[in-house]
């Protein structure tokens, strides 16, 4: 039976956390383990992006979103999609810079530019089973999976008024590609593939060099120690995966290159592949 | 294959995945700068009922007719300790712990909104940043809950279960927002100490500090939540956190009016 306690004018639960500082590191150490419980290990979770697919228009869209419907006839693959916000984010970041928004004001921004492409989506997607899901429904999901309902997250993550203030520079750190990271953590979904209009990352930014060199493989430690000079994902979202338990390994691959994302869904090394080696 | 199709801007070109923000000129400007953001602790205040809240809750109400905008975030404290606690057992990630984490503040935030509702209390919900110049200049007192909405997206810390942001991240994100120049927290003692005073009896004051002799102190234990000595240095509009002791009477009201009571951490 779980007692109230007195005595120091406060009333506490009795708890191994009770009367303790949160701030201690002696005592949050104590909560912590190597694992975390999984919740959904065997679904997928595929981020669409927003200036490098939605942004080239229907040429790069309905083949892609043929492709994804195809997956879902053919395998029942438990997948979950998103959606970048491209050139329109970056018109709104550009405007609101100027106006000198805050930080948290341009990060309560963003979000409506991606949920645009996340309707269009939906509308290409609909007839083959896809809704829209609320932020945090996620206790949904069990009946979208085993309905053959194909559900469309909300990418950016809810920081909204309250996005810290950067550490360098004066843009929201914590973007579409960080969002997506955390679903896919706290969710411990088994696969977390990004797709973008190049197949992957190279050692420089192959729009500007013809010899840039393509890396087919790479770990996260390797990343974080040597960063390429452009990357194709936010640094915010290398940064949280530094210290998170549950994503393993992330993919990148060329959504203008039909059959990459299905390789990918299948397991195979297309594009590039980061993997988390530390615990 | 089509190209993209770019809408021309200072950041058309840029990849935005690193710090790049082409040649804008960022002159931020403050929201709503003569706010006083003030956090009502939850451990140290709340947990205490009525003896601790009631006289603080009074010199809110006194400050409000003195005509001070005021803005109240109200913090967890031992029902949040207790699910915590569950949850790390249960090996709950950090963005479950987060989620549940948001619960106690609101409820405590419903508790003070309903003693201060004859004062013109009324709760807020964190997207309600928009409505609070109708409710000040209306007279009323916001009350929110601290906790800031990150839920199932809060970043794991190393070596840690517990959602490195909680209330007083919050409230000083808050005060950031908004553009006050400081953040004040209602605790149940005089702010920093070079120890845990509660455990410790030897445990000396310290009344203003900068975030720099504050981290080469590398102290075992905080007075505020680490995220908030980090982010502070970098901040554009909330360049100070006052802990004031709730305890005390005329400390709320004089921080409020802007005195320097209490222990003041600058950037």
């Amino acid at each position: 039976m779980t007692k109230l306690v007195g005595g120091d004018g406060r009333t506490h639960i009795t708890s191994p956390l009770m009367r303790e500082s949160l701030q201690d590191r002696r005592v949050v150490a104590t909560t912590d383990s190597d694992r975390d419980v999984h919740i959904f290990p065997d679904a997928a979770l595929i981020g669409i992006g927003g200036q490098s697919i939605f942004d080239r228009g229907k040429d790069a869209i309905l083949p892609l979103v043929e492709e994804i419907a195809a997956i879902k006839e053919r395998d029942g693959k438990k997948m979950v999609l998103a959606v970048g916000g491209g050139t329109r984010v970056r018109h709104t970041l550009s405007v609101a810079l100027d106006l000198g928004l805050p930080v948290g004001g341009i990060a309560q921004l963003i979000g409506a530019m991606e949920e645009l492409n996340a309707i269009l989506l939906n509308t290409l997607l609909a007839k083959h089973g896809s809704m829209p899901m609320q932020r945090d429904h996620f206790w949904d999901l069990p009946l979208y999976f085993a309905s053959g309902i194909l559900p469309i997250a909300i990418s950016i993550p809810p920081y909204h008024f309250w996005e810290p203030p950067p550490e360098e520079g004066v843009l929201p750190q914590h973007g579409s590609d960080f969002g997506l990271f955390q679903l896919a953590e706290v969710l411990s979904m088994g696969q977390l593939i990004f797709v973008k209009d190049q197949d992957g990352l190279y050692d420089r930014d192959p729009a500007h060099h013809p010899d840039a060199r393509h890396i087919p493989r790479i770990t996260l430690e390797a990343l974080l120690a040597a960063p390429p000079p452009t990357n194709i994902l936010d640094e915010a979202l290398f940064r949280a995966w530094a210290t998170a338990k549950n994503v393993r390994r992330i993919q990148i691959v060329n959504g203008l290159k039909p059959g990459m994302l299905t390789r990918a869904l299948h397991g195979e090394d297309v594009g590039t592949v980061i993997i988390k080696e530390t615990p | 294959m089509n190209e993209r199709k770019v809408i021309e801007s200072a950041l058309s070109g840029a990849t935005l995945t690193g710090h790049d923000a082409g040649d804008v000129n960022y002159q931020p400007i403050a929201i709503m700068p003569d706010v006083k953001v003030v956090k009502i602790g939850g451990q140290s205040v709340m947990d205490r009922g009525r003896v601790a809240l009631f006289p603080i809750l009074d010199e809110i109400v006194a400050a409000r007719k003195e005509g001070i905008q005021v803005v109240v975030l109200v913090g967890g404290g031992t029902r949040a300790r207790h699910i915590y606690s569950i949850a790390s057992e249960l090996e709950m990630p950090v963005g479950v712990m987060a989620t549940l984490g948001k619960y106690i503040p609101m409820q405590n935030a419903r508790m003070v909104q309903m003693l201060l509702a004859k004062h013109g209390g009324i709760y807020m919900l964190p997207d309600d940043f928009e409505k609070l110049p109708l409710y000040l200049q209306l007279g009323c007192v916001p009350v929110m809950s601290g906790m800031p909405p990150f839920g199932y997206w809060e970043k794991r810390e190393k070596g840690s279960r517990i959602p490195p942001h909680r209330t007083d991240a919050g409230v000083f994100l808050s005060a950031e927002f908004l553009g006050a120049r400081r953040a004040i927290f209602i605790k149940d003692e005089d702010g920093l100490y070079t120890d845990d005073p509660k455990k410790n009896p030897a445990a000396t004051h310290i009344p203003r500090i900068s975030v720099a002799d504050l981290v080469a102190r590398d102290l075992p234990d905080l007075v505020v939540e680490r995220v908030v000595i980090e982010y502070l240095p970098r901040a554009r509009a909330c360049k100070e956190l006052q802990i004031v002791n709730g305890t005390k009477p005329g400390q709320v009201l004089a921080a409020l009016r802007g005195d320097d009571v209490g222990t003041i951490i600058h950037a």
